[in-house]
């Protein structure tokens, strides 16, 4: 039997995998203060729903995938160690400069960003590194003692390391880390080095910042999590969520947690490739995760999921930069929850407020006051305040029409209808240009995608985005509500390293390069021995590179572990040329590349079965239907069903409303949704009404 | 869907297209930065992407560089047409002329129209970008004692037509190849440009095909009307009033013995929601390259202007409306007469005028307005070039290693690596690693300097201090460093920032004070130390709340003395704010101010 669980802000969602390969979910809530507590929770509510004894069923698993929001956390609220970091002298500045940039030109409302690691938690150690990696100036042991000294007195829980060109010589930080070794010992530390060997020192060093800070909070997670799953009779492998689509063992999570730091939203497009490539037979797929505050955005490119170095915690320029590659995920202030609000120029906008889940949208009754899209859907008609979350809830359709009429319907001097089907439109609206700004960024024409709905919310609008980006088809799967569970399920063991080794093409270094190289697929192949794969792990190779003189890099596949001659330079390079016009519409042939990091990655396979398979179960269905609003028709009766009551390749056409206990689905006029054997919903997108 | 041409768009729709619109320019500029290939485009941000409508009237910009595009593109567009009536589908046009409407020389700019399939021009979409070369008479694109625009040397475009049917002219790409130092940059940077127009122009045929012509126009019409509308309830916010503020410039070669000082009258008509900036009052074009030219003009004033209002106004030909800026011929923040040098248009006295108005609005209300940034540019952003030791090539490339600059602000202190006051802080700053490997060269130190700040409630952002020098190799640096004079003023009671600083240490060790405006050759072993300018503060540094200037303190940005003489905050031996002796010290120094 194996587990996967997610752990979110509200819900841990779980899926579990009995030994007949049948999938079934599960949620329940999450414990903030004690998020264990809610994994053991979800188990047991599992148990439950199977009538099993959870110490039986636990006993018979053998492995346990975790998805964990902890790390994140702690770095958003500022819960993580008291960390120190050791730069080199004349460089205490690195994280208070960060790489400049600004978001907002004409805002000064926002004053400059924190440091990651204060000022006063900073050190300069002499000894300066050229990019050759000889000496400069020499390293001085007794100004590094001295710093200790100030470590201990200062009583750091953490130090973090990066040096200039360590990348290129690790002399200095090596024996940076041997002293602490020595004189600071049992207080944790990450040499940039050997964490995240890339250029740049300022993505290094917050790399290496970031992760100490982690050390001790996540190392006593996971420990934790271990010892408290093995009390309750689980003795398999337990493995963590990585924040690029892989996973690792919990272990080696606590020693390097920096890689989980983004575990929530990099399994969405592991689910999603398979569900569009099972249902659809495409290639290219465009993830969104709705919740109830943010709208999340990753890929599948011609069956890769794509990356981004462009890793920020909060805002770009002004959050927390992990330097580390992660899914390339778009997340907009756009949810369930955003707020619609009329401007002092008649403008309507939606977001990026949020009522979150306290107060809530105004059907909540919880106390919210302003409308926010859950309201409109609720006052359209789309949302039954009666079958909420499959009747747990009643929402307040009263409270939400009147809000609408308040803050926005009068505004506009529109009915309440049109107000809330213009909040739809707007939020819409924010939703595609998020879709929009990542498939720009990595090059991929939403029109040739298929798009999948995954989160409770994605029904309600996901129709209409799919007609504003011209997407043939949108699929909602099955498991769409549990979706970043379901692609931990399906996910690989993945281990990465990466070499900064500079060349260029036009003055290629064969042997220098060719070292790189080898040792990167020796770690791979180390790592893959003791991996407990069940088939024979992958290794691929690829390039960070560039024009000469642009700064920004590129990923080019590398078509193996060795350049044997110009031959095979020039395939890279017709590589490179061919990935730069898939991403900006151009190449410059005649322009010598440059490469600035390389990578190898190796993927472990853990199980056998593709995808999932869902129990079948008939529901019983009764003909209903429920006035509804759509622009193009007005109030109109349409039909409402279940869709898990659906069967396989059975049409419905829209205008129609299809539920389940976990999530609606409007279908618009025009639209025709098809159930497909695999449980989920794939809608044929008509024309624009 | 039928249209009544006479109805105004609702709000819905209109915030749904002009979403689609900054979509645009949001994927131009994109484009642009990761495709660029000179430092000074893709990691100084500069430059700008924006829609222009066929009445040359600007519609939407990407969150670009404020210098670069409030004024220029509609000027730019207008000489187009009047050049070259026969637009079409495929043609692209290149101006670079500061007497055509282009800021300077250096910023290159390319302008495709968007024709429609019945051959009628309906938009133009603009991309800007500053060059790492423009084959000017020394190797910088900042050449501050050009005394006329020949001794600046720039090859200069008046809107020339460089693509006919989405094909460059050789004979264009061959001129520039022959003239500018970095051929193979220059033409990388160019064809990053062509990406990025030809994406505008694809993205808004796109929008057309699905919502109509008719449709955008009318988005057009309503979309500038909102704008205006945000403009007057942002202006109607501001006490009416008028209050005249000058700015100098330090003296450089070319320039009077005392500088530059910049006027500036600003008048806020709260009934009308206007506001008007009068800029005749100042000398005529000097015979050096610090003239502005007319976009960079106009595009100071309003700079100033919505730096010191409501920050969410549209920028665009709409709130333009309510701005009146009144400019001279032949005037060094007017309207230049050809061969006026306009090399550093965009920095330098811009900055002063941009500043001036800011502080000047400051002064009219509390809440409004924002001290005066820092000057630039030192010499850690200067020009460097040489030959390389490793391959023999030549080499030249703006660095981007410090400035800081930043102002107070009513609400917030400033933010940093605001760079100058026309940047905003979208530039990026080097890194020290890319900058080694890139150029043959070494930066030793990098520091934000302690008690450099510009006091205030707000305070404004320190000085920083970078010191490099050439490896292995002569290293020259061209900059132009305004500032060392004349700092960054406060406003409302707020102090001045840390002055502008550059000297050379020669290799046994000595130092030799440099010129503010030079051309450097820096010999190996040398280095050179470049400080920034500071940002003012605004409000009374006594105002500012005792917590932060303990933080402050405690981070090695202000030191214990200044903490008590300067924000008179006394601190505990646990570094904690004494909050009964910072009262009594506050109040000793209010009476004292009093008279009493």
């Amino acid at each position: 039997m194996r587990f996967a669980v997610d752990t979110g802000g509200t819900f841990t969602d779980l899926i579990v995998e009995d030994d007949a390969g049948i999938c079934r979910m599960f949620k329940a809530s999450t414990t903030p203060s004690d998020p264990v507590k809610g994994v053991l929770d979800a188990l047991q509510v599992a148990a439950d729903g199977m009538d099993l004894d959870r110490r039986a069923m636990l006993e018979g698993g053998s492995l346990l995938i975790h998805g964990t929001t902890h790390a994140i956390n702690a770095i958003i609220t500022g819960r993580t160690a008291r960390t120190a970091l050791l730069t080199s002298e004349g460089h205490p500045d690195v994280l208070m400069l960060r790489e400049g940039g600004r978001a907002e030109a004409f805002n000064f409302n926002i004053g400059f960003p924190e440091p990651y690691i204060p000022r006063s938690l900073t050190f300069e150690v002499p000894g300066r590194l050229r990019l050759d990696g000889a000496e400069l100036a020499p390293f001085d042991d007794a100004a590094v003692l001295a710093i200790i000294e100030k470590l201990k007195a200062k009583q750091v829980e953490a130090v973090a390391v990066c040096l200039l060109w360590s990348v290129v010589n690790p002399a200095h930080e090596a024996r940076v880390g041997a002293l602490l070794e020595q004189h600071l010992p049992g207080v944790p530390y990450t040499l940039s080095h050997r964490l995240n060997p890339s250029l740049r020192e300022f993505r290094r060093a917050s790399s290496a910042a970031v992760d100490a800070s982690l050390k001790p909070l996540m190392g006593h997670y996971m420990s934790g999590l271990q010892q408290r799953l093995g009390d309750a009779g689980f003795s398999g492998r337990v493995l963590v969520i990585t924040s690029n689509a892989g996973v690792i063992d919990a272990q080696d999570a606590a020693e390097a947690p920096i890689h989980i730091v983004n575990s929530g939203p990099s399994m969405a497009p592991v689910a999603g490739r398979w569900f569009s490539q099972t249902d659809e037979g495409n290639s290219n797929a465009i993830v969104a995760d709705t919740g109830g505050t943010t709208y999340d955005v990753s890929l599948v490119r011609r069956g890769q999921i794509p990356m981004t170095r462009e890793t920020w915690i909060g805002e770009p320029y002004s959050g927390v930069m992990l330097g580390f590659p992660w899914v390339d995920v778009k997340s907009v202030g756009a949810g369930g929850g955003s707020i619609a609000w009329v401007d002092t120029g008649g403008l309507l906008h939606v977001g990026p407020q949020s009522a979150g889940a306290v107060p809530g949208p105004v059907a909540y009754g919880r106390g919210g006051e302003l409308p926010t899209v859950t309201d409109a859907s609720v006052a359209l008609g789309h949302l039954d305040p009666d079958y909420f979350l499959g009747g747990t809830m009643t929402l307040d359709r009263a409270g939400a029409e009147a809000a609408i009429r308040k803050h926005v319907a009068e505004p506009l001097g529109k009915s309440v209808a049109e107000a809330a089907d213009a909040i739809l439109a707007i939020a819409t609206e924010n939703m595609v240009q998020a879709i929009v700004d990542i498939t720009v960024n990595q090059g991929i024409d939403p029109r040739e995608a298929v798009l999948i709905g995954g989160g409770g919310a994605a029904g309600l609008n996901s129709v209409r985005i799919a007609q504003r980006l011209g997407c043939g088809t949108l699929v909602i799967p099955s498991v769409g509500a549990t979706l970043s569970a379901a692609g931990a399920l399906m996910s690989d063991l993945k281990a990465e390293y990466h070499a900064a080794c500079f060349a260029s093409t036009a003055r290629f270094d064969f042997d220098r390069v060719n070292a790189a190289l080898a040792r990167l697929q020796a770690s791979c192949e180390e790592f893959g021995a003791a991996s407990g794969a069940i088939r024979q792990p992958v290794i691929r190779f690829k390039a960070e590179a560039r024009y000469d003189t642009q700064v920004w890099e590129i990923e080019a596949p590398v078509r193996g572990p060795r350049f044997a001659g110009d031959v095979d330079v020039a395939a890279f390079v017709g590589d490179f040329h061919a990935a730069h016009r898939d991403l900006f519409g151009f190449a410059d042939e005649a322009s010598p590349i440059e490469i600035v990091g390389w990578t190898a990655s190796i993927t472990c396979p853990l199980r056998d079965a593709e995808g999932l398979t869902l129990p079948s179960n008939a529901v019983a269905q009764t003909a209903r239907t429920r006035n509804a609003y759509f622009a193009a028709t007005g109030w109109t009766d349409v039909p409402v069903r279940r869709f898990d009551a659906m069967h396989p390749g059975e049409a419905v056409e829209g205008p129609a409303l299809l539920e389940n206990a976990l999530t609606t689905v409007v279908i618009d006029p025009g639209a025709v949704a098809t159930r497909r054997a695999s449980g989920g919903l794939s809608i044929a997108i008509g024309e624009k009404q | 869907m039928s249209i009544m041409p006479e109805e105004a768009m609702d709000g819905v729709r209109l915030a749904i297209l002009n979403n689609r619109f900054e979509g645009v320019t949001r994927k131009m500029a994109n484009t642009l930065l990761r495709t660029g290939r000179s430092g000074v485009l893709n990691v100084a941000r500069d430059f700008s992407c924006c829609v222009v409508t066929a009445d040359c009237e600007l519609l939407a910009t990407n969150e670009g560089l404020p210098i670069h595009v409030l004024s220029g593109p509609d000027i730019m567009a207008r000489v187009m047409k009047e050049y070259h009536p026969d637009l079409k589908r495929g043609d692209a046009f290149l101006n670079n002329s500061p007497y055509h409407g282009c800021s300077h020389a250096a910023d290159h700019t390319l302008l495709v129209p968007v024709i429609d399939d019945e051959g009628r021009h309906r938009f133009t979409v603009v991309v800007k970008a500053h060059q790492a070369d423009i084959g000017n008479s020394i190797p910088t694109t900042y050449h501050g004692a050009a005394k006329d625009v020949y001794e600046e040397g720039a090859l200069i475009f008046p809107s020339i037509r460089v693509q006919t049917d989405y094909e460059t002219n050789a004979d264009f790409r061959r001129m520039c190849e022959m003239r500018i130092r970095v051929p193979e940059q220059w033409w990388g940077d160019f064809l990053a440009m062509v990406g990025a127009a030809r994406i505008g122009e694809r993205e808004i045929l796109a929008i057309a095909t699905e919502e109509g012509w008719d449709e955008l126009d009318r988005f057009r019409r309503d979309w500038l009307d909102y704008s205006e509308r945000r403009m007057v309830d942002a202006i109607g916010a501001l006490p009416a009033g008028k209050s005249v503020r000058t700015s100098r410039h330090d003296p450089f070669p070319g320039t009077p013995a005392d500088g530059i000082e910049v006027k500036v009258e600003v008048t806020v008509h709260s009934n009308e929601a206007t506001v008007e900036i009068d800029l005749t009052d100042n000398p005529d074009c000097l015979p050096c390259g610090l003239n502005l030219s007319e976009a960079c003009s106009r595009t100071a004033a309003m700079v100033g202007v919505f730096n010191a209002i409501e920050h969410s106004v549209p920028k665009n030909a709409g709130s333009f409306r309510r701005i009146d800026v009144k400019l001279r011929e032949n005037c060094i923040v007017g309207i230049p007469r050809h061969p006026t040098s306009t090399s550093v248009s965009t920095t330098n006295v811009a900055d002063r005028v941009a500043n001036a108005v800011q502080a000047a609005l400051a002064e009219v209300g509390e809440g409004f307005g924002l001290a005066e940034c820092g000057a630039v540019i030192p010499p850690a952003v200067g020009v460097v070039s040489g030959v390389h030791p490793d391959t023999g090539q030549p080499f030249v490339n703006q660095l981007f290693l410090g400035m800081s600059g930043g102002a107070g602000a009513p609400r917030a202190d400033a933010w940093v690596t605001i760079g100058h006051v026309g940047n905003a802080g979208l530039c990026y700053v080097d890194s020290v690693e890319l900058d080694e490997l890139r150029q043959p060269l070494y930066v030793y130190s990098r520091y934000l300097m302690r008690d450099t700040e510009g006091a205030g409630r707000s305070k404004g952002a320190p000085s920083i201090e970078v010191v490099f020098g050439p490896r292995d190799c002569e290293l020259s640096v061209g900059y132009v460093s305004d500032g060392a004079v004349n700092p960054a003023q406060g406003v409302r009671g707020g102090l001045e920032g840390g002055r502008g600083d550059q000297y050379r240490i020669l290799a046994d060790g000595s130092r030799e004070q440099l010129a503010p405006c030079a051309q450097v050759t820096l010999l190996p072993g040398e280095k050179i130390v470049s400080v920034s300018t500071g940002g003012g503060g605004y409000g009374a540094p006594h105002e500012r709340d005792p917590e932060a200037v303990a933080h402050d303190v405690s981070e090695g940005l202000v030191s214990k003395d200044r903490a008590r003489a300067v924000y008179a905050v006394a601190l505990g031996a646990d570094g904690r704010p004494d909050l009964d002796e910072t009262a009594a010290l506050r109040a000793a120094a209010a009476q004292a101010a009093t008279g009493g």
